[in-house]
């Protein structure tokens, strides 16, 4: 499983089409060797008994023919005459009964010529390779035809070779002698047969072989392979010099013992068409495999081009570029993951850009909707409300602190500051050593940022009150800190070289702010919010002190009104101490 | 078959007749049965022995063909007789023999035409017809002019036979015995003498050349 895992794209799909190509092959080449050899061996089965049906048919014809020529030729008057001369001793002379023998062979073309007596002793032959007067009266057909006085026939060995004999009585008008005629049933019958029927034929018992339609070698590896169980024949294989035959043995009913007719047809030349069929199936396998090589290697590469390309673009990516884009040129879940890239990069790069251009204090919703494009940031007037904060005697306490304390009392006081910005919707502008500059209405405008900026102030200096314990807890002096406000209109938009762009407002408030923030040390106030602030406030607050108090810069003195926390909810219908 | 039964009665009567001076001696009478006590007919039944001397002269007998059969189909006579072979028929018949006792041919012939042919030889004489393989008859060769054919019944009797000691044989066609093995010895006297013979006889299949199984129809 590991070496799977491990193997690249385009082993994996070629495995898999492989394996796919040859469970098919080898199911389809399974089962068409089970079906056709099945059907092979039935056809070849059937076409066997046929065989030797014709075989036996032809047989019968052939005896039958033999009966009806020596039963013709049996009532010859000549032949009658020619027989009866073995009454006679004087008259008697084999030569010449031999010579009509040789007469009649030419005559009904037959091989074998052989007259008896009444009794079954021979007369004549012909050819003449028996001996005469010898009681041949044992002999099947003869003697049967003795017993029945008809003609029979029957195959029997003489000498070498294997008849078809028929024994017909010859009547004179009784029987006074018999006549058998005799067909070999050699290689040219065996042939003939096998041109009529297309089977392989042969007529052998288990120690010999008399006739074959085989020639050359495989001749003597006949044999009657197998003990034949009784009942009708049954095909079966039998390995001749390498190739299968159906064989079926016929036994043939002789006087001949376990003399068979052996019909075999060549069970491997008929599966031939399936061993070509599975020679092409072979091929075509192979050329699937081939083919599954290449779409394997144009699939993967299909993959592993886009695949490689996208992994490209992530290290120019991861080099900082977020510029870079994949690309995409499909519609496949590779295109999916290309464009889901590049998406995330715009996502990166936007994020990026929201830094850059806002810091790193910039509230979600407001993020938000620069980026949706809700806050124009080509340049515009806005009317915002801008808070200073300050650590009111940071000198003295940045030469008590080491360096290390300082920022950490530092960080601990912005995070508060900033926590309570963002939770009224503001943006911290910017740090300014010991103090914060932070924006209200801007890049969002916000018809109530005056008291957004308010509650923030209160916010910072309530939070103040958790931070000077903890600070104490760590042996630090108390934080005392002054926040002044002020309101009005400005200039808003990206300000700075391209690479370091960033959202910023200008304008004579934000000096103001800065100067009334000034003022809270003059009248050792917490927070100041100028008259413009205060105009906008509703009664919720509790203020304080005013004063109309010089600045620098400015040639008419400012109005400040000292806030001193949220209105108590039972004194909401007092008039406010201004 | 009339034609034939009424010659047969005539030929009887004629014989009946020429032997009339002895027809007051004793007779031989019997039967002869098979292996199941039933009668055989047509078993021919005669004089062994003594043989007397030969006759000067010995009446002609007559083997007909009537029908495409012959007219009888069993024939005893004494040696030395001689038998005609009219052809009453309305076709040719060439009757011929090739047995030991006596090979003859009488080739294609109708009428009354034919040679008669002399049976100088003791034995059995098959005849046969060269153009209908079915014709068969037998003329039964034998030495001595005592002889007579069993009735339906298988009873015989032998007349004309003067007192004294004879050795009698049956013979038949089916049966494979030799004339002497059944031979019994018969001591004839004022009185008539009895004998009974018994023979097995092979089976009577239906052969093609005998009695007609391929007679044409």
């Amino acid at each position: 499983m590991r070496a799977w895992n491990d193997s690249s794209l385009r082993t994996k799909i070629f495995i898999a089409f492989s394996v796919l190509i040859l469970a098919v092959l080898l199911a389809t080449l399974g089962l068409t060797q089970l079906v056709v050899s099945r059907s092979v061996e039935a056809t070849l089965g059937r076409e066997l008994q046929t065989t030797g049906q014709v075989f036996q048919s032809l047989m019968e014809e052939r005896a039958a023919r033999l009966r009806t020529n020596s039963t013709l030729l049996a009532s010859d008057f000549a032949l009658k005459r020619v027989i009866a001369t073995h009454f006679d001793p004087v008259n008697y002379d084999p030569a010449t009964l031999a010579s009509a023998g040789l007469s009649y062979r030419q005559r009904i073309g037959v091989e074998l010529v052989w007259m008896t007596d009444e009794a079954g002793r021979l007369l004549a032959a012909s050819p003449a390779n028996a001996r005469v007067k010898q009681s041949i009266a044992r002999l099947s057909p003869l003697s049967e035809a003795l017993e029945s006085e008809e003609a029979t026939t029957a195959v029997v060995q003489i000498d070498d070779g294997l008849y078809q004999v028929v024994a017909v009585p010859v009547f004179a008008p009784d029987v006074i002698g018999f006549l058998l005629l005799g067909r070999t049933i050699d290689d040219a019958v065996a042939a003939q047969l096998k041109a009529d029927t297309g089977s392989q034929i042969t007529f052998l018992t288990p120690t010999r072989v008399f006739a074959s339609s085989w020639s050359g070698p495989r001749r003597n590896m006949l044999a009657v392979s197998r003990p034949q169980p009784a009942g009708p024949p049954r095909p079966y294989l039998a390995n001749i010099d390498g190739e299968r035959f159906l064989s079926l043995a016929m036994p043939i009913d002789a006087s001949v013992p376990q003399l068979h007719a052996l019909v075999q047809g060549s069970y491997d030349e008929a599966l031939a068409p399936l061993h070509a069929l599975q020679g092409r199936m072979l091929l075509i396998g192979i050329v699937a495999l081939a083919a599954a090589l290449l779409i394997g290697i144009s699939l993967a590469a299909g993959i592993i081009r886009p695949v490689r390309a996208l992994v490209s673009a992530m290290h120019t990516v991861l080099r900082g570029d977020l510029r870079h884009h994949a690309q995409v040129d499909r519609g496949d879940e590779i295109g999916f993951l290309a464009r889901s890239f590049n998406e995330m990069v715009d996502g990166l790069q936007e994020r990026e850009h929201i830094k850059n251009t806002f810091g790193r204090f910039v509230s979600r919703d407001v993020a938000e909707a620069v980026l949706d494009g809700r806050i124009p940031l080509g340049g515009e007037r806005l009317e915002v409300s801008i808070l200073f904060q300050d650590i009111r005697g940071f000198t003295a306490l940045s030469e008590k602190l080491d360096p290390g304390t300082l920022l950490r009392v530092l960080n601990q006081l912005f995070t508060e500051v900033v926590a309570a910005v963002e939770a009224e919707g503001g943006m911290v502008k910017q740090f300014t050593g010991d103090g914060v500059m932070a924006l209200f209405g801007a890049p969002q405008a916000r018809a109530d940022h005056c008291e957004r900026a308010v509650r923030a102030a209160l916010g910072i200096v309530d939070r103040l009150t958790n931070v000077n314990v903890l600070l104490q807890s760590q042996g630090v002096p108390a934080l005392q800190i002054g926040v002044g406000l002020h309101t009005g209109e400005v200039v808003a938009g990206l300000i700075g070289p391209d690479e370091r762009v960033e959202y910023g407002v200008v304008g004579e408030p934000v000096n103001l702010a800065s100067r009334v923030e000034g003022l809270t040390r003059d009248l050792a106030a917490t927070i100041l919010i100028s008259k413009e602030i205060a105009a906008h406030l509703g009664p919720q607050f509790l203020l304080g002190r005013a004063a109309l108090l010089p600045v620098k810069g400015r040639a008419q003195p400012v109005e400040v009104v000292e806030v001193l926390g949220h209105q108590a909810p039972d004194n909401t219908e007092l008039p406010g101490p201004a | 078959m009339h034609r034939h039964n009424y010659q047969r009665i005539l030929f009887v009567a004629a014989a009946l007749l020429l032997v009339r001076p002895a027809a007051a001696e004793p007779s031989i009478s019997g039967t002869v049965t098979g292996a199941d006590g039933k009668g055989i007919a047509d078993a021919v039944v005669f004089v062994l022995a003594p043989t007397p001397p030969a006759a000067s002269h010995v009446a002609p007998q007559v083997v007909d063909q009537i029908g495409k059969a012959f007219v009888p189909e069993l024939l005893p006579v004494v040696v030395g007789t001689l038998v005609r072979f009219p052809n009453h028929d309305q076709i040719h018949h060439h009757v011929y023999s090739f047995s030991p006792a006596k090979t003859f041919e009488l080739p294609l012939y109708k009428g009354e035409d034919a040679p008669p042919v002399l049976f100088d030889k003791v034995g059995v004489v098959k005849i046969g017809c060269n153009i209908h393989d079915w014709m068969a008859g037998i003329i039964l060769v034998l030495p001595t002019p005592h002889f007579t054919v069993t009735d339906p019944e298988g009873r015989f009797t032998l007349r004309d036979l003067p007192a004294g000691t004879y050795t009698l044989s049956a013979w038949h066609a089916l049966s494979k015995l030799k004339p002497e093995d059944s031979a019994q010895s018969v001591q004839l006297s004022q009185d008539a003498a009895q004998v009974a013979f018994t023979l097995s006889l092979s089976a009577a299949r239906p052969r093609r050349a005998m009695h007609g199984a391929r007679v044409e129809p």
